[in-house]
């Protein structure tokens, strides 16, 4: 058993004693019924179950939760899909998708929002050339699987929000 | 945010069990997350590419909405605590099973209930006919299926079932004995469908399926494959008669003919899994108290599941029978007919009877997934083209099916016949002989997914096609222009489409578009480059329907004019919500605020009642049946077959005519004080929504809440609720409403004046399509056509899709940027089945229990040509042209233009899937 | 004397031969004793390097030595999944760093190998699709070996943690053959022997 306090969109949950072997992914679906994070694989090859963590010197960083400890969390900041919005006012990135019409059945938008929603932090802190634009979204993408959408319109919807604010994300 | 629910009561007893089903709702009520989402957008606009999709912000927000979010503690009344279920299943079946290793699971990890098959004998549970089948493999017999489930296990705690779990992974937890190689079985079904036009166009055949009703040759017990020959022992009497027409088109194709281009070709398919993202999950709670189980549940066929499992347990001694079964139907992530009619949901409920008291989850993650859920049927195929070298014509057309149904039959006879109505796909063909013969195997169950079978017949029919062109030095485009099958021309069966039939548009758009028209230029510039250039197209014509579809749908329009609907049909990512809502605000002026889905609760006022399989039954019965004005042939079908906006939009659709017809128009003409007697009242099928205001020329636009109010204050119709029936045709009934004969594609009608509550209209009078249509391969079809450039590494055999271009027709697009989401991610999932996915059939396939996405690769996004993906939508024939199914025929023809685009660029014809790179760089070392 | 020597060399080669032809037990490693027999010290090195390469070629060390920038995972080496490449450092690029799912161990549950170390081995030292002469080769060559002394190798392959989870690679995968100790014992002997090389 290890200690767990962590934080999840901004509140503190725990201390709390978990197993060494529970994962991240069973620690908020079962225990704390944060059911938006999906379980898709098990295996890190799909990603819909991916997390954003916040680290400590600012940056961002997408974790999946299905191959990794509960415990491996201790003294993080986490978000979920669930703490996105600010009450009703959802983020640029779900309102884009809604408007792209980015998903389908939607159990891969999490993961698709979390890694989006990290890229965007991540450029606006090291803006990329718009000639790169392309590929950059591609690459972090790249490792989402969706089986409806075949894509496109994922990649539209993150495109649109950085060229809606190219002095932020280009440089 | 959490989860409101609304609950719908109405019980339909089947074997002695009340059933009563209702749908998990959003997170928020759609009218608070329609405004919340697009605050502006609401009002109908039909120039407008759309208004956001009902479940957009649920979608966005992780809003709980799928069968797998629900535990226990989120449902209301129920105990806190979540049980936890292991479906153990076998990953050998060649040899005697023996038991389980049940000794490694001792203490903290011991199971609180094991469920074996001794069990389910011992409380006298029943197989659905569907799953016949032994539900859990009993101890001394050898699996039917690699994968067939042997036992649940049952533990109290999350605890302990995720320690459980590890322990017996490793594929020595089951224990077989004996070596007895695997257990042969019957075929599912064997057809022959065989035409001979007459000797002119509009001459009657001189055979045809529709004229002679389909064929089966005879079951001969010791034999896998049927004898086809007419000459076999104890053959039907029309089997032999069909089998001689067969047999002549087959001669002539072997005649060795110098005016004819004969081809003969074998092509196989492989298996797939549909891959939806969220695994098969449930949760059963049977209260032993109330002797009531509770569900729930994420399917593509709510109504069948509830009956299956009633009928399971409908002879079960006490207490394993439950007085209710209450089903709750949530959003599916994902289905693509994998989630139609699986037997999922029966051990769901054995897990809940055998731990009374408890809640209890079961929950495949994906390599159980892989190891019990529906495949696609690998398919062998051999097909032989008979074509007249001098016109260019096809003749004849003679193809052989065997399909591996793996371990169960499920669809299996169903996913033959339909495979093999579309083998000659787009084309106008005089003589054609198909015989199919769905095999048992002992591999994982084969079903329904997303091109059921026609995906196989059409891509090895279109790779023919470029062959053959190319044979006779033809333009593929030329050749196939040339053989389409024209509006009236007949299909396989003998039948016209009812639809539109656009395929020389479709060709037109196909020839002129650049990646076509630039083929050479840019084969010869990547040669130049050290790269294989290839072009590929195909076209085709797919199905949607099922011949026995229903739908329900109820509409209300309040003082304010605001609009709520009820439809039974469910949602999987199509947007089936949202095309009702679309389509209904073309009658009605606006989107609604409210739309409910997967209920067949809510439409107690039809008080309908049915009788009889839709499928099987002859005429006089249907007809006797019809004089009960409430009986229909079917009540509520699976949300399959891309019928979302064609069947499941209708009855809606219908409902919010009769509104407009009844409630809003009266209303709008004494707002504009038309008196009866001008000519103008009639036309109120000329008056047209704009902006949310109903218009009509020199007329004073009206908005959609002051009709509204004026219809509640005037008690005008402000509701109806409508059931529609399509059999290849609509059902077609007549009803007196507010004194005017109405006459509708609809077989029942209910309508609300003002603010009153339901009344049943019975109908006149009723034409149901007749049984004979049971009889047509299809007379719903849609048209997509593909094309793809590629670019092939020699050396490394890497293959890249430049380019993609397809281009689809289906009617009215009722949410077009959804139309255009199934267009890209069946692209995505043509590439997989084409480049990528396959499952080997039997030992070392996904019966194992060890495949995941390591190993089975579904197409990402650097498979795709993201960019340079351009989907086209031809507009409907007619602004009024009916929604047509697409979800379906985008995918198809993405197989077979890849194929002939990799043959352009290499020179290999590839005649089975997938052709990955590792196959690729063999062919060109 | 000399009769039983050519015997002992024929028996070598076969059992060489026959472990590659996958009879011999590839689960275990010969130790370096065994090989005394060969006299000729350059062609014993060369034999010892032999029985070393059936841990060089392994799964579990080809995986991360791969010939692109994407490696291999699985004992059938197939490409990774999700698609991952080396990026500048070795660590993964910055959109998906190794890290994120390898971390300080493995993690059963989710069959998820794991070391704080985790990274792919710099390009030069690729050894998919080599021959295991040119491995060798390659090996000794400081330019790509990471400016390592054939000496330092004993440690790398013998002490090293990351090359260690070969060994322990956790659920679903085969361990790379022998212990990391006898594999830095075969090191220490093919050094000592002179570090020669199989010439194919």
């Amino acid at each position: 058993m290890t200690t767990l306090a962590l934080t999840i969109n901004g509140r503190a949950y725990g201390p709390t004693e978990v197993r060494d072997e529970l994962s991240m992914n069973d620690f908020l679906r079962e225990y704390l019924g944060l059911t938006g994070t999906k379980f898709g694989c098990g295996a890190a090859q799909c990603l819909s179950c991916a997390i954003i963590v916040d680290n400590p010197d600012g940056t961002s960083t997408t974790s999946p939760t299905c191959v990794v400890a509960a415990a491996n969390f201790n003294g993080k900041a986490i978000r979920t899909v669930e703490g996105h919005a600010r009450g009703n006012e959802l983020s640029a990135l779900q309102k884009a998708f809604i408007e792209h019409f980015a998903f389908q059945c939607g159990y891969c938008t999490a993961g698709f929002l979390n890694e989006g929603q990290v890229l965007l932090e991540r450029l606006a802190r090291k803006p990329v050339a718009r000639v790169d634009l392309e590929t950059t979204i591609a690459e972090a993408l790249d490792g989402h699987l969706c089986r409806c959408t075949g894509y496109v319109k994922y990649h539209e919807a993150v495109r649109d929000v950085i060229l809606a604010d190219p002095k932020r994300y280009l440089v | 945010m959490q989860p409101s629910r609304r609950e719908f009561v109405q019980w339909v007893t089947a074997s002695g069990i009340a059933l009563s089903l209702s749908r998990l709702a959003l997170a928020e009520e759609p009218s608070f997350a329609a405004r919340q989402t697009l605050p502006g957008r609401q009002r109908w606009n039909p120039a407008a590419t759309g208004v956001g999709r009902i479940d957009g912000v649920a979608k966005v927000t992780g809003a709980k909405l799928y069968a797998s979010d629900f535990r226990a503690a989120d449902m209301p009344g129920w105990p806190a605590t979540t049980s936890h279920a292991i479906l153990v299943r076998a990953p050998d079946a060649t040899h005697v099973y023996t038991g389980m290793d049940l000794g490694r699971l001792k203490g903290a990890l011991e199971p609180a209930v094991v469920v074996t098959a001794d069990d389910l004998a011992r409380i006298g549970t029943r197989v659905p006919a569907f799953y016949a089948g032994d539900l859990l493999c009993p101890i001394g017999k050898t699996p039917l299926y690699l994968g067939q489930p042997v036992a649940l296990l049952i533990f109290e705690h999350f605890d302990a079932f995720d320690q459980a779990r590890l322990a017996l992974r490793d594929g020595t937890f089951v224990r077989f004995g004996e070596e007895t190689g695997p257990i042969v079985g019957p075929n599912y079904g064997a057809f022959r469908f065989t035409r001979v036009a007459g000797p002119t166009p509009d001459a009657p055949d001189v055979y045809s399926p529709i004229q002679a009703g389909w064929i089966s040759p005879a079951r001969i017990q010791d034999s896998a494959l049927p004898v086809w020959s007419p000459l076999a022992r104890q053959t039907p009497a029309n089997y032999a008669k069909g089998a001689v027409y067969g047999e002549q088109i087959r001669a002539e194709l072997a005649a060795k003919d110098p005016t004819l281009l004969v081809l003969d070709r074998e092509f196989e398919t492989q298996s797939v899994d549909p891959m939806f993202l969220e695994p098969e999950a449930g949760l059963a709670w049977f209260s032993g108290d109330s002797s009531k189980l509770e569900l729930v549940l994420g399917v593509q066929s709510p109504y069948d599941a509830a009956e299956a499992v009633a009928f399971m347990l409908g002879k079960a001694r006490a207490p394993f029978k439950p007085a209710r079964i209450n089903s709750h139907f949530a959003y599916m992530g994902g289905g693509f007919g994998g989630r139609d009619h699986t037997p999922f949901m029966l051990y769901l409920a054995l897990a809940g009877m055998f731990f009374p008291g408890r809640p209890v989850r079961l929950a495949h993650d994906r390599y159980q997934q892989f190891q019990g859920g529906i495949k696609r049927h690998a398919f062998k195929m051999r097909s032989q083209i008979g074509v007249d070298r001098t016109t260019g014509k096809i003749r004849a057309f003679a193809a052989d099916h065997v399909l591996d149904g793996g371990g169960l039959a499920n669809y299996s006879p169903n996913v033959a016949t339909v495979a093999a109505t579309a083998a000659i796909g787009i084309y106008d063909v005089p003589k054609v002989d198909v015989t199919t013969v769905a095999l048992h195997s002992r591999g994982v169950t084969a079903g329904s997914m997303r091109g059921y079978g026609t995906l196989q017949t059409m891509t090895a029919l279109e790779v023919l096609i470029d062959e053959t062109s190319a044979a006779l030095s033809l333009d593929p485009i030329e050749f196939r222009r040339r053989n389409a099958l024209g509006p009236n021309g007949r299909t396989m069966t003998g039948n016209p489409y009812t639809v539109s039939v656009r395929t020389p548009e479709i060709l037109d758009k196909l020839e002129k578009h650049p990646i076509w028209r630039d083929r050479a230029q840019e084969k010869a510039l990547g040669a130049q480059g050290g790269k294989l250039v290839g072009t590929g197209v195909a076209c085709v014509t797919k199905d949607y329907g099922s011949g026995a579809d229903c739908s329900f749908g109820k509409i209300e329009i309040d003082r304010e004019g605001r609009i709520s609907i009820h439809c039974d049909h469910v949602e999987m990512g199509t947007a089936v919500g949202t095309a009702v809502a679309n389509r209904v605000a073309l009658h009605l002026g606006a989107v609604a605020d409210e739309i409910t889905l997967a209920q067949i609760d809510a439409f107690d006022e039809l008080a309908l009642v049915t009788s009889g399989d839709p499928y099987t039954m002859d005429q006089k019965t249907q007809d006797a049946a019809a004089r009960n004005p409430r009986w229909v042939p079917s009540l509520s079908t699976v949300t399959t077959a891309s019928i979302g906006a064609h069947v499941g939009t209708q009855a809606a659709a219908e409902a919010a005519r009769v509104i407009l017809r009844f409630g809003l128009w009266p209303a709008a003409l004494e707002l504009w004080r038309i008196p009866a007697t001008d000519p103008r009242a009639k036309q109120w099928e000329t008056a047209a929504w704009k902006d949310g205001h109903l218009t009509m020329p020199d007329l004073a636009p009206l908005p959609l809440a002051r009709l509204a109010a004026t219809a509640h204050s005037r008690n005008l119709v402000t509701g109806a609720s409508t059931h529609a029936f399509s059999r290849w045709a609509w059902s077609r009934a007549r009803f007196q409403v507010a004194g005017v004969s109405w006459t509708a594609d609809i077989d029942a009608l209910a309508v609300r004046r003002g603010d009153g509550k339901f009344q049943r209209l019975d109908r006149s009078s009723v034409a149901f399509p007749p049984t004979d249509n049971n009889r047509i391969g299809t007379t719903y079809t849609s048209l997509c056509g593909t094309l793809v450039r590629v670019e092939i590494e020699r050396a490394s055999g890497a293959l890249n899709i430049a380019k993609a271009y397809s281009v689809l027709e289906c009617g009215r697009t009722l949410v077009p940027e959804v139309v255009r989401g199934q267009a890209q991610g069946g692209f995505a999932m043509g590439v997989g089945y084409a480049l990528l996915e396959s499952l080997p059939p039997y030992e070392g396939g996904p019966g194992n229990g060890q495949w995941n996405l390591g190993q089975y690769l579904i197409a990402r996004g650097s498979d795709l040509p993201l960019r340079d993906l351009e989907i086209e939508m031809l507009p409907p024939l007619t602004p009024d042209e009916p929604p047509k199914g697409m979800a379906e025929v985008v995918m198809i023809p993405v197989v077979p233009a890849l194929l002939n685009a990799i043959f352009d660029a290499t020179g290999h014809r590839f005649q089975s899937l997938p052709v990955t790179q590792k196959i690729l760089k063999g062919a060109l070392a | 004397m000399r009769v039983k020597f050519f015997v002992l060399v024929a028996a070598l080669a076969a059992s060489v031969l026959a472990a590659y032809a996958g009879t011999v037990d590839q689960t275990k490693l010969v130790p370096p004793e065994s090989f005394e027999g060969i006299a000729d010290a350059e062609a014993r090195s060369a034999a010892i390097f032999t029985e070393l390469g059936k841990v060089l070629t392994h799964p579990r060390c080809v995986n991360c030595h791969p010939a692109g920038d994407r490696p291999r995972q699985g004992d059938e080496g197939r490409l990774h999944q999700p698609p991952v490449a080396r990026g500048p450092d070795g660590h993964g690029r910055e959109a998906l760093r190794c890290q994120t799912c390898h971390q300080q161990a493995n993690f059963e549950p989710g069959r998820m190998p794991g070391n704080s170390e985790w990274h792919l081995a710099p390009r030069e030292m690729a050894w998919e699709g080599k021959t295991l002469g040119e491995i060798c080769r390659q090996i000794k060559d400081p330019a790509r070996n990471g400016g390592r002394k054939v000496e330092e190798l004993i440690h790398h392959i013998g002490t090293d943690t990351l090359v260690g989870w070969a060994w322990k690679p956790g659920f679903g995968r085969t361990p790379a053959p022998g212990t990391q100790a006898e594999a830095g014992a075969l090191v220490e002997a093919w050094v000592k022997t002179g570090a020669a090389c199989p010439s194919k």
